[in-house]
């Protein structure tokens, strides 16, 4: 192929790369997609699911900013499930299960029918810098490619190593190739790397498996789309199926830890501590008598079914003995083994809000390789650093997501304020403004935005539009309002209350926590309760605002009072290691993270309130 | 507040007048350059030795002194520090901080030493209120409390709250977050079992307010009665009984007459209310007067009558609060002894005691009671007392978020909302652990220094 001149290249087509590549390239770049294998764009290493507590909310914030996920998630998947349906709204998180083989076919569709996207199947080895400003990258086959931008999004294929029992072999995926050089030409342009491991489970065959001996799963039966753009939405509806470990499992997983990778010392590397192998359960847990399993099938008709709950890098003898003494699986036959894996990642704090690295400009990083884990953390991450790279060229003001209106948000901050040392997920407590980002309004909170960079598509827009009009409108009305004594009564008899002595206004009958939309929606005007019906469930959004509404003016008190120091800029040369008002850990960290806001600053671990005090009245001076 | 890191800071650190030795301090960049300058010949300082040097103003000799050197980061304020301590005299101490202002350095501003010990991360807060405590303490009691806040205890208290707080808002974030695996949760009834518990261990602590208040401060004692009790007989037994001290807390109003006593490590800020120039309006039953102001913010009141009097002659402005009034009955020397008798009797709902102020009977039996008073309002050894209003006010609002959360949780309302009420009341303590950093707060904490602490 003759070395053509690229804008942005993306290196590596998992989920970061997929949605990094495809924003570039809808924003009318011309973008260069560098794979090892165009095949396994869009695989899945692990679970075969998408969504999930406060992963759900990430893809439908990918959904409203213009990205990808939603939509293959919405085609392909085969179960649907909305978590978290018995706590309040803020925390119902929509997951679905993929069809592993479907997924990424339709991934790679989408890419190979893109505008101004090339695909190159090869090995990026390597990044050419200039004077801290990247020039290029280095190929394996195709030698140097020039390009103003690149994005890697490696996941964890650099210089992955594959642990089964105490046999490791190189491996970015079982069965494919890791990826060599492009770390080490990171670190020596400057760029500090270390090492983080994850793991998963055994696959086993599908006739193999006794379901008599296991409770049945279905999905919900209404369920709601990932994407704003889904219509008629009635997808499959394939149960998984649940099984438990015993004491006698744990004994035989006890007894294989000595040829274990991690117990024997072997990986040094730090694991997700909330997705832990099932030889990390039985130590931390050692209490507990059993742990739940889910058999998940990977794609339709699969016969190949996934262990969820059963991760592990235990040796292969030892795998199938545990998983013979589970319920159903007394005969199971491994198809493929649970393995570890170690790879290289770069920590964040390296990177600015845009993923960019501070050190090399016109270098991104996101995905796996800043320290997430998680295909929709990766997405939302690759389509930060895909739109943000194409705006900057575009010489367009960068996409920036605060913490109060996304979890795409509150994950960027987290990673480039903390620079976790472990692997990343997201969960809704680390949102503080909660209350205020639910999955059915991440188009009222970013389409906007989305509009704005070119990427959202104007349906999405505009529905946001019309809903966030009516929304607005409902509650204004409902404030304004009150509903007759009669009628008040009327319905808390039907609720078996008892009955008021003074009216209400719509809005306050509303925030009673016995009281519902559909009790007050026959006495709503008919202009208004249509609008409402237009969109799905909409009445209860509005049913939800309205109770939210204290908490949520409560909330704000909490964190409005940093909100100023958003605003308030620190140069990227600022001196800290002459403040002698600081002490001495936050100049150090101050140093090493060089945040760009004093908000930032302060979310910095090691930089305590008065250390804030100090820096803004010297910033102010 | 701009100069902080980089000026250099002098001040007088023991109280003005003529003494024997007084303690000037420098701290900052400069600290070490000025006391070169000052000294002749120049004495290079050791660090935490305390060396004898001379301190000359052009080629006038000033003082002969001895100078202590805290090299930074271990000295009070974290900076390098400089204690010049020279002989008493107005005249040196002026000298020797306006050779410090030549050479660069400025003065401090009120608490600013310790203000600096704030930032630079030496103290806490909490210890820097107790700082201005322990300096004001006058008495064994007051000490002992603002000891116990500057040796770490109240930071200490208040950390625990803060954990256990913390321990519940991770159990119901656990169940919001890991609801799709097989853990075990906290029990919304446990939940309100532990919530209900600390609201009890603040109700406990904000009791103890007001004996910290009275401890902190002193007893507020106005003694008022009807006119020609002998009330300023009565003040003036008392003072002479026991010992008085001066009290230096500033912003005290002094436009009452008002002098303190110490008895049992305990203070006692009596105030003659004879002496205002609107005794009569302690007669009036309607207005607003000052007196009327006095009697609410007493802590203790002494309403003196004379021993010859009956019930009615005074019943109209008798307070009705039976707990904290001691009634006097006066000038014992020359009633009848039925006389008192029937009145004392007439007066069996209050604490009374017969003395007679000008031959000096009972004041002794009288200056006791009024210790019991304090004692009794003593809460157990082991409860941290609270002596700051800041905190009490902060506590208050931390009740009501829990008890708003205790409410939520009754409804069954999902822990989302829950939470939040249990991240304010979170964030009251932290309020008080001058973790949230508010401008106003830290102004109000350190003005109440003055110059040179």
């Amino acid at each position: 192929m003759k070395r053509t001149d690229f804008d942005i290249i993306v290196i590596g087509g998992g989920h970061a790369g997929i949605e990094a590549s495809l924003a570039s390239a809808r924003l009318g770049i011309k973008t260069l997609l560098i794979t090892l294998s165009i095949d396994s764009i869009g695989r899945m290493s692990c679970n075969p699911a998408i969504g999930g507590l406060a992963k759900g909310h990430l893809v439908t914030e990918i959904d409203s900013l213009g990205g990808e996920m939603a939509k293959a998630t919405d085609a392909t998947g085969i179960q649907f499930k909305m978590l978290n349906m018995s706590k309040g709204r803020s925390v119902w998180s929509p997951r679905a299960q993929a069809d592993k083989i479907k997924y990424s076919l339709y991934m790679q569709g989408v890419l190979q029918s893109q505008d101004n996207l090339s695909i190159l199947e090869d090995c990026a080895t390597g990044i050419l810098v200039d004077n801290n400003t990247l020039i290029g990258v280095l190929s394996e086959s195709h030698g140097e490619i020039s390009c103003k931008k690149a994005i890697l999004t490696c996941g964890t294929f650099l210089n992955g190593l594959i642990h089964i029992g105490l046999d490791h072999f190189p491996g970015g995926r079982i069965g494919e190739r890791p990826a060599s050089g492009l770390t080490e030409s990171l670190v020596r342009a400057g760029i500090i790397s270390g090492r983080l491991k994850t793991g998963t489970t055994p696959r086993i065959r599908k006739d193999s498996i006794d379901f008599s001996k296991t409770i049945v799963q279905y999905g919900d039966e209404k369920p709601f789309p990932f994407s704003f753009l889904t219509e008629n939405f009635s997808p499959p509806n394939i149960p998984c199926y649940i099984t438990n470990t015993n004491p006698h499992t744990h004994e035989i997983l006890r007894g294989g830890l000595d040829r274990s990778p991690l117990y024997a010392g072997i990986i040094k590397s730090i694991g997700p501590r909330y997705c832990p192998s099932i030889e990390d359960k039985i130590v931390r847990f050692h209490e507990r008598a059993s742990h739940q399993i889910f058999l998940e099938p990977e794609w339709t008709n699969a016969d190949e079914y996934y262990v969820n709950g059963f991760a592990t890098s235990l040796p292969i003898d030892i795998q199938l003995k545990s998983l013979h003494t589970i319920p159903g699986l007394e005969n199971a036959v491994i198809v493929r083994p649970g393995y570890a894996i170690e790879y290289d990642f770069f920590p964040s704090y390296q990177l600015n809000s845009c993923l960019e690295t501070k050190k090399i400009s016109g270098l991104y990083l996101s995905g796996q390789i800043n320290g997430t884990s998680g295909y929709e953390e990766a997405a939302a991450l690759g389509l930060v650093a895909g739109i943000n790279a194409a705006l900057s060229l575009k010489k367009e003001s960068p996409l920036v997501l605060g913490r109060d209106e996304s979890y795409i948000g509150v994950l960027v901050d987290d990673l480039i304020t903390k620079s976790p040392e472990e692997p990343y997920r997201m969960f809704t407590s680390s949102a503080e403004h909660r209350l205020l980002l639910r999955f059915d309004n991440s188009d009222i909170r970013l389409a906007e935005k989305g509009y704005k960079t070119g990427l959202t598509p104007p349906t999405i827009y505009k529905n946001a539009t019309e809903k966030n009009r009516i929304l607005t409108e409902s509650l204004r009305y409902l404030k304004t309002h009150s509903l007759s004594l009669d009628h008040t009564n009327q319905i808390l008899s039907r609720i078996q209350r008892a009955p008021a002595s003074g009216s209400f206004t719509l809005f306050k009958l509303l925030c009673r926590p016995e009281i519902h939309y559909q009790h007050i929606e026959p006495y709503l005007p008919q202009d208004i309760s249509s609008a409402i019906r237009s969109f799905r469930d909409l009445g209860d959004q509005i049913e939800v605002e309205s109770k939210y509404e204290g908490y949520i003016k409560r909330n704000r008190i909490l964190v409005d009072s940093f909100k100023s120091h958003e605003g308030i800029r620190i140069p990227l040369d600022f001196n800290y290691r002459n403040i002698s008002s600081l002490t001495i850990e936050a100049r150090e960290k101050l140093t090493k993270f060089r945040p760009e806001t004093l908000g930032q600053a302060s979310r910095i671990p090691g930089v305590s309130p008065s250390d804030v005090t100090s820096l803004l009245i010297l910033l102010r001076k | 507040m701009p100069r902080k890191a980089k000026t250099t800071i002098v001040a007088l650190s023991t109280p003005p007048g003529f003494g024997a030795i007084s303690i000037i301090r420098l701290s900052g960049q400069k600290s070490l350059e000025i006391a070169g300058k000052l000294t002749r010949p120049p004495t290079p300082p050791t660090p935490n030795v305390v060396q004898f040097a001379r301190i000359w103003k052009e080629e006038r000799f000033i003082d002969e002194i001895m100078l202590t050197y805290f090299k930074s980061p271990r000295s009070y304020t974290g900076e390098d520090m400089i204690e010049f301590s020279c002989h008493g005299s107005p005249y040196v101490i002026e000298s020797i901080i306006d050779l410090c202002l030549q050479c660069g350095a400025v003065m401090a501003k009120p608490g600013e030493f310790t203000r600096r010990a704030f930032f630079n991360g030496k103290i806490d807060l909490l210890r820097a209120e107790s700082v201005a405590d322990l300096i004001y303490s006058n008495t064994q009691s007051a000490h002992r409390e603002s000891s116990r806040q500057l040796l770490g205890e109240g930071g200490a208290y208040f950390r625990h709250l803060k954990q256990r707080i913390i321990q519940i808002i991770s159990m119901l974030e656990l169940e919001l977050d890991f609801s799709d695996q097989d853990i075990s949760f906290m029990s919304h009834g446990q939940v309100e079992h532990e919530i209900r518990s600390i609201q009890q261990d603040i109700r406990i602590l904000m009791k103890t307010f007001s004996y910290g208040k009275m401890v902190r401060a002193g007893l507020y004692v106005p003694i008022v009665g009807p006119p020609n009790s002998g009330k300023s007989s009565l003040f003036n037994a008392l003072l002479q009984e026991e010992r008085v001290i001066v009290s230096p807390i500033p912003g005290t109003t002094r436009d009452t007459i008002e002098e303190s006593i110490q008895k049992d490590g305990y203070q006692f800020r009596l105030v003659d209310t004879a002496g205002l120039r609107d005794t009569n309006e302690i007669l009036e039953s309607a207005g607003i007067s000052r007196s009327r102001k006095t009697i609410q913010l007493a802590d203790l009141l002494l309403f003196v009558v004379d021993a010859r009097s009956h019930l009615a002659d005074f019943y109209d402005i008798l307070p009705t609060k039976t707990d904290e009034v001691i009634i006097v009955i006066n000038k014992s020397d020359i009633a009848d002894y039925k006389t008192t008798l029937n009145l004392q009797n007439e007066l069996s709902e209050y604490k009374t005691i017969v003395v007679s102020a000008k031959k000096r009977i009972g004041i002794h039996e009288l200056s006791t009671i009024m210790v019991n008073y304090v004692k009794g309002k003593q809460p157990s050894e082991e409860y941290f007392v609270l002596t700051q209003k800041r905190h009490f006010l902060e506590l208050k609002k931390m009740s009501g978020f829990l008890k708003h959360a205790e409410s939520s949780l009754k409804h069954l309302t999902t822990a989302e909302m829950i939470v939040i009420d249990l991240r304010l009341a979170l964030s009251c303590l932290d309020e008080i652990l001058g973790k949230t950093v508010n401008d106003d707060i830290l102004n109000n904490i350190f003005n109440k220094f003055c110059i040179g602490k």
